[in-house]
């Protein structure tokens, strides 16, 4: 496909579908309808774009100009490999939410009244195509338009589902943190457009050639903390478990799935592409500060993960957690970059982990949101101590949510495990390239992301367990039914993904080509994680760099195929005839499902081994019966805190507060006060800035 | 390309050897432990005899449980026999196809490990989740020291391959061992219990609910699936055996390719399994359980032997 073509009918599709909100004045179903339809045309022709790109000739940068909007910049869109592999990730998850979302509309809202569903579809047009435009941007302007755009469409969504005092809490922090990074970045992107007296990617790269390290690092960190607010490491995350569960579930998807690897694709173009110097490796405290973020988001991603019961908090707590995952391949590849030896392979293998691991939770995340949203919108019910027994009810949804849960815990044979064992490959390998504290940092990092893969396991059992198997513990999961087909089709989708990511993962690697060679100047991803041939993965290790460890993900996927059928035969046994059902052993007294173990009860040992993390709470109120052994009625409540809440947000809120306080003293109400203020202000401005010129 | 020191062939056929010497190693353990406690003991082969019984019974099944549950036991058998067949067994080097990785390895362990958590949930009774629950808890404290442990032997020889890890430290005996080697297998002596599911984590021969982990997860399968499930275990507790001795002891005979260096090695192994069956049961007749809670602090001088190890390693 003609890229330009492609991108101009991608901006047809989306802004068609965006204008058929008007459709609903007659009906809002249609709206509904055609808006999806036509995000799915969108992303239909993005993954076409993508793939021409990705598939092509490596190194073509292809770039087109906008309308002249602003007349001091000139506005223009240039897909390379990156730009051209994010939009690759988008347009999948874009695709499964399009074909989700109209049956999950419907059923989850079927009183929604047509101006809702208006806005639906115009922010969901908006949201997809800012996403898939901004990862195409060719300058700093369109770059942070689209930003924008993003963001604001997304909040519309966030508020959009139920008008209720939470959503819109949650959507005033989501904006209040959103606008706090974007302030960040602009004034990033605008000392290197002051420098470049232009906007275009180019020119910025030319004016970062002659930057002093004090001034890059420092632009460099901006960034740093402007795209991790959006892509939620910690501490910065806090919006994120608010937001991300407030917004409809293919919605959620889309967040999880695909905004937040919008923030890695600015920080890996920021980093990499604009800021880099342009010989020798990148200044070392970018490297090592990214690891140890990505470290400490992973680990503690999951840790709250786990103790949440609200099933969409819980699996955006876990994007928190790859996000993490995600950063410590960036953090690696930055280290090792441009490093003498074979720092240069490793840094190929660090970010293919990194970008493999961006592409695979966009899968897997995406697959469970919407599984989740298949519970939501047949029980109404989000809380998981009020599911159970979903599966013999829903055993489409059950089935994918488990391939979900099997990928997202790292778990062989899915994709999940195969980004992560890229991970460790990396890791093992910068540590002994490494010697000395800065090795046994990576050593450590690595360790914290086999917990991380541990907890997560847990976690998904705990997940997958409480809401599907068992009885039901409430009547709304007890009436419920499969979820209608569109929204099977759209889990199945990614689901498909997962298992063709897992089982074969060597023939991705070409897509990987384009955006390593591209971003590191260096080998691409298939000349060294597939030199074996695309059914062996192998990572440069020795210090000759030949591929010394290798796995064949097929060949096992084969092997556990083959014992799987031998073990049918022998759990068969010789005795024919279906199996006698019999009532749950509870030591004779007949089972309800307030015997099944509980979300809590089952988070709880390891509530006990964090507690210093968790700080947690419970109030327990008896009410007896005159004796304390009768015990009428028992109310437990529990909870943990979020340490970043507690410990920086709450102070910072403080301190706003009695500042304004203390504000408010002098706002008399008088007009010519205030006046007085500003004029203050600006002979003290002109004091300052003015007297050198 | 595909050039290796072990052909597929001899990979399914240690494969196979390590299924069906398990069992074994069980009841092993179980006369030993018999022995110290001044009892005549079951013979070495009653685990066989447990396992044809149940493979000839019939099933019953939890009436609440879903379609997965049938599944489990397959699932989980498979998934730990698999993970045998990265074990080098008779032979040091790496494999002619790539299958001997040691986080893979890792990796399928943790899948059966989470396939059972889901079953115990399955059924939908207290015993299980509580089963599943703490199994659950312990499993992401083990397994980051397990990977230590790997770690601080991969990183001198630069990859993860355990027959190649294996062949690397060739036919070295103790008396060629670093300071780190000796850290790494004091850590691994702190593993060994937790991972097989013994004294003084795990007891194996309860269901009592004050004690349990990972029996409590099996109380509801019955028949050719408790079958199953058991020989998983069994496999589950040789192949961490194998592992041990695939990273510190590696194998004697490594070249010999004819029937009389199989033997030899079959022998060899054979040796280093009884060795440290025996540590097992030795560990599991003269200490008591510790508490659930006590067991973090317990896996924490595993986690602090494997991280000085590493330390050593790369300092």
């Amino acid at each position: 496909m003609n890229v330009d073509s492609g991108l101009n009918l991608m901006a047809a599709c989306y802004g068609a579908g965006a204008l058929s909100a008007l459709l609903a004045r007659r009906s809002g179903r249609l709206a509904l309808s055609v808006g999806h339809l036509a995000t799915l045309a969108g992303a239909v022709v993005g993954l076409g774009v993508s793939l021409s790109v990705l598939l092509g000739v490596p190194g073509r940068t292809l770039a087109q100009p906008l309308p002249a909007l602003f007349p001091f910049a000139r506005l223009s869109l240039s897909v390379d490999g990156l730009s051209a592999y994010f939009l690759l990730v988008i347009s999948l998850v874009a695709v499964a939410a399009a074909v989700y979302g109209p049956a999950y509309l419907r059923t989850y809202s079927p009183d929604a009244g047509p101006a809702r569903q208006a806005t639906q579809v115009l922010a969901l047009n908006v949201f997809v195509g800012c996403m898939a435009f901004l990862c195409c941007a060719g300058d700093a302007m369109t770059f942070l338009l689209f930003w924008e755009g993003m963001t604001l469409a997304s909040y519309v969504l966030v508020v959009s589902d139920d008008r209720d005092g939470e959503n819109a809490r949650a959507g005033l922090l989501y904006m209040v943190m959103a606008h706090g990074g974007t302030a960040l970045l602009l004034v990033a992107f605008l000392v290197l457009t002051e420098r470049a007296g232009a906007f275009d990617f180019a020119a910025l790269r030319a004016a970062a050639g002659d930057l002093d390290g004090t001034t890059r690092t420092t632009l460099f960190f901006l960034a740093l903390v402007g795209f991790g607010t959006k892509a939620g490491v910690v501490p910065l995350h806090v919006w994120l478990p608010r937001a991300h569960p407030a917004a409809p579930s293919h919605v959620s998807a889309l967040m999880s799935g695909v905004m937040l690897k919008v923030a890695i694709y600015g920080l890996l173009r920021f980093a990499f592409d604009i800021l880099a110097p342009v010989a020798g490796p990148l200044p070392s405290s970018w490297g090592w500060t990214v690891l140890v973020v990505g470290t400490t988001s992973a680990v503690l991603g999951v840790l709250y993960a786990l103790q949440q019961h609200d099933i969409k908090r819980l699996l955006a707590f876990h994007s928190v957690e790859n996000i993490g995952i995600i950063l410590i391949g960036v953090g690696l590849a930055m280290i090792l970059w441009r490093r003498e030896g074979v720092g240069g392979v490793l840094a190929t293998v660090a970010l293919t982990a990194a970008l493999l691991h961006t592409l695979n939770h966009a899968a897997f995340k995406g697959l469970l949101f919407l599984g989740a949203g298949s519970v939501i919108s047949r029980t109404h019910v989000r809380n998981m101590e009020e599911l159970g027994g979903l599966a013999r009810r829903m055993p489409w949804t059950a089935g994918l949510f488990l391939l979900g849960a099997i990928a997202i815990s790292a778990l062989p044979p899915l994709n999940g495990f195969v980004s992560e064992w890229l991970t460790f490959q990396a890791l093992l390998g910068g540590a002994g390239r490494f010697h000395g504290p800065a090795g046994l940092v990576i050593v450590f990092s690595a360790a914290m992301l086999a917990l991380t893969g541990g907890l997560a396991a847990a976690c998904f059992a705990k997940a997958f367990g409480v809401t599907f198997l068992g009885r039901p513990r409430t009547a709304h999961a007890e009436h419920a039914t499969e979820a209608p087909p569109s929204m099977i089709v759209g889990m199945a989708w990614l689901g498909a993904l997962c298992v063709a990511l897992g089982v074969a993962p060597g023939y991705a690697m070409r897509l990987l080509d384009a955006p390593t060679a591209g971003l590191l100047h260096g080998p691409g991803a298939s000349a060294v994680v597939t030199a074996r041939g695309p059914m062996v993965l192998s990572a440069g290790l020795t210090a000759s760099g030949t591929a010394a460890t290798a796995i064949s993900m097929t060949m096992v996927t084969a092997l556990l195929i083959a014992l799987t059928a031998i073990a049918w035969v022998l759990r068969r046994g010789s005795r024919r005839g279906p199996p006698r059902a019999a009532p749950t052993w509870a030591c004779g007294m007949s089972p309800t499902s307030r015997f099944d173990y509980t979300a809590t009860a089952f988070a709880k040992p390891l509530r006990f081994v964090f507690a210093t993390l968790y700080r947690p709470r419970r109030e327990v109120i008896r009410e007896t019966a005159g004796t304390p052994y009768v015990v009428r009625r028992i109310h437990y409540a529990g909870e943990v805190v979020d340490l970043a809440e507690t410990q920086i947000y709450h102070r910072v809120q403080r301190g706003i507060s009695s500042l304004s306080q203390s504000i408010r003293a002098r706002s008399t109400g008088r007009i010519h006060g205030y006046i007085g203020f500003v004029l203050a202000a600006l002979f003290v401005a002109l004091l300052l800035f003015g007297v050198d010129q | 390309m595909m050039t290796g020191e072990r052909s597929l062939g001899l990979l399914l056929f240690e494969m196979t050897f390590l299924v069906l010497l398990g069992p074994l190693v069980t009841g092993t353990i179980q006369k030993i432990k018999a022995r110290i406690q001044c009892r005549q003991g079951a013979g070495v082969l009653q685990p066989y005899r447990d396992l044809a019984k149940l493979f000839r019974k019939g099933t019953v099944q939890a009436d609440t449980a879903s379609g997965l549950f049938r599944l489990i036991p397959v699932l989980v058998l498979a998934a730990t026999v698999a993970a045998g067949a990265l074990i080098p067994v008779v032979r040091a080097g790496p494999p002619s196809f790539p299958l001997g990785d040691a986080l893979l390895l890792l990796g399928l362990l943790a899948l059966a490990r989470f396939l059972t958590a889901v079953g115990a949930l399955d059924a939908g009774g207290a015993f299980g989740g509580m089963g599943a629950s703490r199994e659950m808890t312990l499993a992401p404290l083990v397994e980051p020291v397990l990977m230590m442990v790997v770690f601080s032997t991969a990183v001198a020889a630069g990859t993860t391959e355990l027959g190649a890890l294996a062949a690397q430290r060739g036919t070295s005996w103790v008396l060629a061992w670093h300071a780190a080697d000796f850290l790494g297998f004091a850590a691994m002596l702190v593993l060994l219990p937790a991972e097989t599911g013994r004294i003084p984590v795990d007891n194996p021969d309860t269901h009592l609910e004050l004690t349990m982990l990972h029996e409590g997860m099996l109380l509801e399968h019955s028949g050719p699936g408790l079958g199953c499930m058991l020989l998983a275990s069994h496999t589950r507790q040789i192949v961490t055996l194998g592992l041990v001795s695939a990273l510190f002891f590696p194998i004697g005979p490594a070249n010999g390719a004819d029937a009389a260096g199989l033997l030899l090695g079959v022998g060899a192994f054979a040796a280093k399994i009884l060795v440290l069956a025996s540590y097992l049961a030795l560990v599991e007749s003269s200490y008591a359980k510790l508490r659930l809670f006590r067991v973090p602090q317990f896996l924490g001088i595993g986690f602090v032997c494997a991280l000085t190890a590493l330390a050593l390693r790369i300092l």
